[in-house]
């Protein structure tokens, strides 16, 4: 009697050893494909950082629903950067050596992405830069889907220099955005037989414009070329136009909008501004629609999407794309998928990832602020190349390059 | 150079002094007059920036809101000067830790309760034109603002019973609480009424620097410089230091560039510091 007891103990616990192990093995068929993610999702960057992140759990519910990736569900781990630039390093590494993600998602600032560049490439994971920026980043691990300074103004200083004149203002924030962007407004204004005729790099503290009103007044531009950062320098637009100068000057800018910017100015303000985006949230194709239903339903929001969350959302769906092509989350397979000359119906129409330059070919919008504090579209250009990026990055024949290009001597 | 330039160049130079001088005069009556360095300056401005803005949504007129702005940042003033400030007087470094924590919390509590862009006022100024060049109407009311503020200020501590309390209650509070002087009460008005002007500039600046829980940072600095420049006569020597140090500022920028007139912002202040160690207003004879 006692011997059998044991013997139905034995039976029992050998049982329950049997299940957990079926258990396990099947979890592990079943265990979702895990992604990182480091936004802002507080902080003063929170603006972008949100709706970046919201742009990633769309594209992954699209992922899921769609039946996940090689059987798998795809999974987010996310973490807050806070704003601070010591926090992408802190995430980066805890997401890569204790979550093992297959893939990173991450930073809006150029600061963020130098930080967490070296360290993705230290451990050969694909890491997505989703923000438009002064472009000339190259590194086999990254992998940038917002447009470069160039790729925006090629289409926006021509365009303006048609529609305004050939006398031109530039205002720039005083960091490798501002300074570089300056340079590229320089060279376009000369290969369209037009002058920069001032200029003002700002530092992103100044808060009282009435100098730069005053140089833009004695230079009398046809237009000026405005790239404002941060809160402080939105004012500037608002002073503009306090000062009267908006019937006489025209606006135009690559970067303006990217945060809703045109929320906090007042409608006089806000009008008649012409930005050179990658995304309008009125882009007009069925993509965008469905993406923008989406977004009202798991948000319950109508505020505009803005380009980096797009960029996000881009972002995601080629690199779902690869895992597909290569049958694998092997990093090495999925970064040869990437370089496959993938091409995606983007939200903000057709986007192909260039296998050389890991940029994107996709969509320069030009549009106009309306009263509604949105904007209008004027023109879209379809497959705006990376120029720059694609003449000075050979990721296919130079893979070990890793460098952040910034002077127009390379081009 | 034609006339126009130079006009418009002056008056947008007075301009600049007069903002700075409305951002500062808070700063000037909490730290020159009770000798509290207040690092939370900023912070009140931003508060009085919001709550006017906020007003304004809720369909008060500007002007309005602007008073009621004076009144949320004075009655929160007066609150953090008994639960924080009195605690600590005479402890400058104590309450400058907390003013700073203090800062903190304001700033990452605005983001959480505006998030980081708010919509705007909604409504801007119409320009003048002088000779081919025009300027916005509203700084020729902010010029306006900064001098009726300080003659206002400088009648309120000199001329009324109020003003010769809150300075007797500086000076020397043992004397005042001898001749039976509440310093503790007379204090506390003082820090509200330094709070509540802080929260007039964060208002009247609304029209030309948008509300951000960032804003008070941009103005906090030179502010600081200004009263520090001031010197023993808190108002005259703020009204004389931010005139000059602004307006000087500005040229700069408007010659050469922004950081140029940061660069000579910042180098004459060190050289007025090292010239007259006490503050510029050491040797006047004036009141205040």
């Amino acid at each position: 009697m006692t011997s059998d007891r044991k013997w139905n103990g034995l039976t029992a616990v050998a049982a329950l050893f049997a299940a957990s192990l079926l258990a396990s093995t099947a979890a592990l068929a079943d265990d979702p494909i895990k992604i990182g993610s480091i936004f802002d999702l507080t902080g003063d960057l929170n603006i972008y950082g949100i709706q970046q992140s919201r742009g990633l759990h769309l594209a992954v519910d699209k992922i899921n629903a769609d039946g996940g990736l090689l059987g798998r569900k795809v999974e987010i781990v996310e973490s807050d950067a806070q704003s601070q630039q010591a926090k992408y390093t802190q995430y980066a590494n805890t997401l890569l050596m204790r979550d093992h993600v297959s893939a990173l998602f991450a930073g809006l600032t150029s600061s963020a992405r130098e930080a967490i560049r070296p360290i993705a490439r230290r451990a050969k994971v694909p890491y997505f830069y989703s923000s438009l920026y002064e472009g000339g980043a190259c590194d086999k691990q990254t992998f940038i889907t917002g447009p470069s300074a160039s790729q925006q103004l090629s289409v926006l200083i021509p365009w303006a220099i048609k529609t305004y004149g050939r006398r031109l203002f530039v205002m720039a924030p005083d960091y490798n955005f501002g300074t570089i962007s300056a340079e590229w407004i320089k060279r376009y204004a000369t290969d369209n037989k037009a002058e920069v005729v001032g200029s003002d790099i700002l530092p992103l503290t100044v808060t009282d414009y009435s100098p730069t009103i005053q140089k833009i007044q004695v230079a009398k531009p046809d237009v000026v070329v405005t790239l404002p950062v941060g809160a402080n320098q939105t004012g500037f637009l608002e002073q503009f136009a306090a000062a009267g100068l908006k019937s006489k000057i025209a606006l135009v800018s690559s970067n303006y909008g990217s945060g809703n910017q045109q929320i906090a100015l007042s409608v006089d303000a806000a009008r008649g501004i012409v930005v050179s985006p990658e995304y309008v949230s009125s882009a007009p194709n069925p993509q965008n629609a469905a993406l923008k239903q989406a977004w009202r339903d798991k948000f319950g929001t109508t505020d505009p999407i803005i380009g980096p969350a797009i960029d996000v959302w881009n972002a995601a769906m080629l690199w779902a794309a690869a895992v597909k092509k290569a049958g694998s989350i092997d990093e090495e397979k999925v970064i040869a998928a990437l370089e496959s000359g993938l091409t995606l119906d983007a939200p903000n129409g057709p986007i192909t990832l260039d296998a050389r330059s890991h940029h994107l070919v996709q969509s320069i919008f030009i549009a106009k602020g309306n009263d509604t504090r949105d904007f209008d579209i004027v023109e879209a250009r379809d497959k705006v190349a990376p120029v720059f990026e694609q003449k000075v990055c050979d990721l296919i024949a130079h893979p070990l390059l890793a460098k952040h290009f910034t002077g127009l001597d390379d081009f | 150079m034609q006339v126009d330039v130079v006009a418009i160049t002056a008056v947008s130079a007075i301009a600049s002094a007069a903002v700075l001088l409305i951002a500062t005069l808070g700063l000037a009556v909490v730290f020159g007059l009770m000798g509290v360095i207040n690092l939370a300056h900023g912070e009140f401005l931003m508060l009085g920036a919001y709550a006017a803005l906020l007003s304004t949504r809720h369909g008060l007129p500007f002007w309005a809101a602007v008073l009621v702005a004076v009144g949320v940042t004075a009655a929160f003033g007066a609150a953090v000067e008994m639960l924080i400030i009195r605690r600590l007087y005479g402890r400058i470094l104590d309450t400058m830790l907390a003013t700073w924590g203090l800062s903190l919390v304001l700033y990452q509590a605005a983001v959480m309760v505006f998030g980081a862009v708010t919509p705007g006022l909604g409504f801007s100024f119409p320009s003048v034109a002088i000779g081919n060049y025009g300027i916005s109407v509203y700084l020729l009311v902010l010029i306006a603002i900064a001098a009726l503020l300080s003659a206002a200020l400088f009648a309120l501590l000199t001329r009324t019973s109020y003003g010769v309390l809150a300075r007797a209650a500086v000076q020397d509070p043992q004397m005042a609480a001898a001749i039976g002087i509440d310093a503790a009460q007379v204090n506390t008005a003082t820090f509200a009424l330094g709070c509540g002007l802080a929260g007039f500039a964060g208002a009247v600046l609304l029209p030309v620097v948008p509300a951000t829980p960032g804003m008070g940072f941009a103005f906090v600095v030179k502010a600081f410089l200004a009263v520090v420049v001031a010197g023993p006569l808190t108002l005259s020597g703020t009204v004389v230091a931010s005139g000059v140090l602004g307006a000087m500022a500005n040229v700069t920028a408007s010659v050469w560039s922004a950081v140029l007139g940061d660069l000579l912002f910042f180098g004459a202040t060190i050289a007025l510091l090292w010239r007259f160690p006490h503050g510029i207003s050491q040797r006047w004879r004036l009141k205040l």
